[in-house]
């Protein structure tokens, strides 16, 4: 079955069809999909918690359903929404860049599909098999151990995260060496598009962080179901090992589902503004330096556990280093619109959004790289406010971008202008009033995790904001599916190169033929279709 | 030194300005670009690729201004961090601080022990020692600047410091499981003379009126939990109830400490603050009026 016949007719999911194919472009399609449905999940969820947080002492939910939807909310957005987007994205992108026909294992590419989906399967089926786990995303020991966490939600947390974790580490292998090993002839490492890069740094994250995530976990289902107590203090365990293990993986784990947002803005800010990216070699090797060194700060989450001082100015340090490379993307995408023809199509206005709100995230990520400053912010809302900036108007709106970009590539149609600009302006302006705020409450001592709290403390106002901002977002959300909707049925043919761009997939029609191309592409520089459309103004070799 | 958030406060500034100065210049940059740049003429856009000398200063400068921060907030983690004094020449008065599921305990040396509840003497350094009966807890009074995890098995040292008397709202910050939100305390920082007096009376024995309440509070239904020292000898697992009668709130904040919340917190807790340890236990009403009548009278 073709990406052809997926796209144009829905009805196929229904069939046999769906659940045989190999092709990337199906199995990148079926992921966005996964990403999408869950989105409508975790979004749900997050309109709950925000009704339940808009005044104080509010009734709606009680505790133990609060913690059970906070949790699976945060899991639901990491493992569910991020991972299988981006993945998606790569899986379908990327062969085309690089101009090969499939990715190196067809197969294990859907098996680690049907993974990650039998893995949100398993974390949902806790709801009706008497509860949901209730110890947050992060989940941490002791809470966890049989002592106090009694029902079985942490066992679906455990099998559900492990199993779409195997997913996600098959997954990644995949990518790295189909980026490795079949990029077409004349493309080396050092021409390949800026996604690729940014995908190929991913993987290699996934393969190095989430083994240290599947270890955690069989040491806490050994101490669960085996009587062990590797976290059990009372036992001589260690309440902080979990904490260490679970970071090592959680950390790196922030770049994983930053980094492919971080090659998509790096697509997508070039075309639009008709120039190169800006400094290549520096935007790719800071790519490489943030992989480096997402391995060497785990303990910024930790700060207020009581390591040491030295152990907390090490990883203050490394943390802040961090924010140097991120810095460098951020001025090479600005230098990369300096003196070019800006075309304010929907993935740009996308595009200029995310470096928007992404810089707030970034900053405020420095400010809690600092201890001082993160022993008065941590596990407060000013922490909720800064992984929001990061993750939604960081990762969530690259997706958007990526999402305006290369529909017209997957269904041969244009999604509208109008819609998308009501789209944005909800997502802007609702993540601005629902994120923004947190920031204060967290300045005005609110702590995470509450299922309600007091009046009279100042956070009554900026938790209503917070909650309507919520509500545009979700209504922005609803303009994006009005839009894929009707462009589905109605929308403009997009032809081949909508957007002028340069990378491989805009030489292949939309949606791209099963083999992907025609005759094998061959690439003299950074910009193949470039080269191809101004011979006379090709890129130096 | 006016407190112990003073020093997080000026490194936050310092901080906040630098962020806010680059925030503006990207905006700027962003906005100013997209104006000025937007649809110009087909084919005007000169194909730049880099600029190696921009690369080493937009890599160099961050590098610098980072440094910098480094090495204030080493200065400033000096400043309240493990020996901190805050300029005070006083020595520094020990508290036990024990992380309860939902509840912390304060214990002073000589014996005065209390719930929910931690008075402090302005001027005098505080060093609080951590640690936890079950979970992760995290002590944080926001007014009073850092905070500190509280983790079973292991003991955390903190130092706070007020010159001003006040009181001031605190909470758990890690989250510890149904009812991390009700888990409030309330620091009470007062003139040494004042501290030094609520501290004796705190370290006395009970003196509660004796009665049909005591007679309840001292059967099994309430001592298998709580201790009332010099009255009741029973097991310390919920808030140690010798001066309870002193304490402004109970049951983590949930509640104010008046007759009347008091009577309804121990007439059904899982109405106020559902998954608390705390069962609710049949008694009627003339007994509920004569255990809370006893328990006022814990002063």
């Amino acid at each position: 079955m073709t990406a052809t016949a997926l796209v144009r007719r829905p009805g196929a999911f229904a069939t046999a069809g769906v659940l045989r194919t190999v092709d990337h472009k199906d199995i990148g399609i079926m992921y966005v999909l996964l990403g999408i449905a869950f989105l409508a999940i975790g979004g749900l969820e997050a309109l709950l918690l925000r009704v339940q947080l808009a005044t104080p002492g509010e009734q709606v939910l009680d505790p133990s359903t609060y913690d059970q939807l906070f949790t699976m909310h945060g899991i639901t957005m990491i493992f569910l929404v991020a991972i299988p987007m981006l993945i998606g994205f790569a899986n379908y992108v990327v062969p085309l860049q690089i101009g090969a026909e499939d990715v190196a294992f067809p197969r294990l590419n859907a098996l680690s599909f049907w993974l990650t989906l039998f893995g949100g399967v398993l974390l949902y089926l806790s709801f009706v098999a008497g509860g949901a786990p209730d110890a947050g995303w992060f989940a941490y020991a002791p809470l966890t151990e049989p002592a106090h966490a009694v029902g079985t939600g942490m066992d679906w947390y455990i099998f559900g995260l492990a199993v779409s974790g195997a997913g996600s580490i098959i997954g990644a292998i995949n990518l790295a060496v189909t980026i490795l090993l079949m990029r077409c002839p004349g493309m080396v490492m050092g021409r390949a598009p800026m996604f690729t890069w940014m995908v190929l740094i991913t993987s290699i994250l996934i393969i190095g962080a989430y083994p240290m995530l599947t270890s955690a976990l069989v040491m806490l289902l050994v101490d669960r179901q085996l009587g062990g107590r590797f976290f059990d203090p009372a036992g001589g365990g260690n309440a902080t090992l979990w904490q260490h293990l679970f970071w090592s993986f959680g950390h790196p784990e922030v770049y994983i589902v930053v980094l492919p947002a971080f090659g998509m803005i790096s697509e997508i800010v070039p075309v639009f503004s008709g120039k190169p990216l800006f400094g290549y070699r520096f935007v790719a090797a800071s790519g490489i330096a943030i992989g480096f060194l997402s391995f060497g700060v785990w303990a910024h989450h930790m700060f207020a556990v009581g390591l040491g001082d030295a152990e907390n100015a090490f990883f203050s340090g490394t943390s802040m280093l961090i924010a140097v490379p991120t810095g460098v993307k951020i001025f090479n995408w600005l230098a990369t619109m300096w003196r070019g023809r800006i075309r304010l199509a929907m993935p740009m206005v996308f595009a200029i959004g995310f470096i928007a709100t992404f810089v707030i995230g970034g900053l405020t990520g420095v400010s809690l790289a600092v201890v001082p400053i993160d022993l008065y912010t941590t596990d407060s809302y000013y922490v909720v406010g800064h992984l929001h900036y990061v993750l939604f108007g960081g990762t969530m709106m690259a997706v958007f971008a990526g999402l305006y970009y290369w529909f017209p590539k997957v269904t041969g149609r244009l999604l509208g202008h109008g819609l998308g600009l009501v789209h944005f302006w909800f997502t802007l302006i609702g993540l601005t009033l629902a994120f923004l705020p947190m920031h204060l409450l967290g300045i005005e001592g609110m702590p995470r995790r509450v299922w309600t709290y007091p009046p009279g403390m100042g956070w009554d106002w900026p938790n209503l904001v917070s909650t309507i901002g919520s509500f545009l977002i979700a209504a922005g959300a609803i303009a994006l599916a009005a839009n894929v909707w009707r462009s589905l049925r109605a929308g403009e043919r997009a032809g081949d190169d909508p957007w002028d761009a340069f990378t491989l997939e805009w030489s292949t029609p939309s949606p791209p033929p099963s083999q992907n191309f025609d005759t094998i592409p061959r690439v003299r520089g950074p910009r193949p279709l470039w080269d191809r459309k101004n011979p006379d103004r090709m890129d130096p070799q | 030194m006016a407190s112990s958030l003073e020093p997080i406060v000026v490194l936050s500034l310092v901080v906040g300005v630098i962020a806010a100065v680059i925030f503006a210049g990207v905006l700027v940059a962003l906005i100013v670009f997209t104006v000025r740049y937007r649809d110009v003429r087909a084919g005007s856009a000169p194909q730049i690729h880099g600029h190696r000398a921009l690369e080493i200063a937009w890599t160099g400068v961050p590098l610098l201004l980072l440094a910098i921060i480094f090495v204030l907030s080493l200065v400033t983690l000096g400043q309240i961090g493990q020996g901190a004094t805050f300029g005070s020449l006083e020595p520094p008065l020990h508290v036990d601080v024990i992380g309860h599921q939902w509840w912390f305990e304060f214990r002073y040396a000589g014996g005065a022990v209390t719930a929910n509840e931690l008075h402090v003497p302005v001027g005098v350094p505080i060093e609080l020692d951590l640690s936890s009966a079950d979970v992760i807890h995290d002590l944080w009074v926001p007014e009073l600047g850092a905070k500190s995890d509280v983790v079973p098995g292991q003991r955390n040292v903190m130092r706070l410091f007020t010159a001003r008397a006040g009181t001031f709202s605190g909470e758990c910050a890690e989250f510890c499981g149904l009812e991390h939100a009700w888990m409030r305390v309330l620091v009470v920082a007062e003139p040494r003379a004042d501290f030094d007096r609520w501290l004796a009376a705190q370290g006395a024995p009970a003196s509660g009126a004796a009665g049909r309440g005591l007679e309840i509070v001292g059967s099994a239904v309430c001592s298998s939990c709580h201790v009332v020292q010099g009255q009741v000898a029973g097991t310390p697992i919920g808030p140690d109830l010798t001066h309870v009668g002193s304490r402004t709130i109970i049951a983590g904040g949930v509640l104010a400490n008046t007759a009347d919340a008091l009577r309804a917190w121990i007439a059904d807790p899982q109405r106020y603050k559902p998954g608390a340890l705390m069962p609710k236990v049949p008694l009627s009403s003339a007994d509920l009026d004569a255990v809370v009548a006893y328990l006022r009278s814990l002063k």
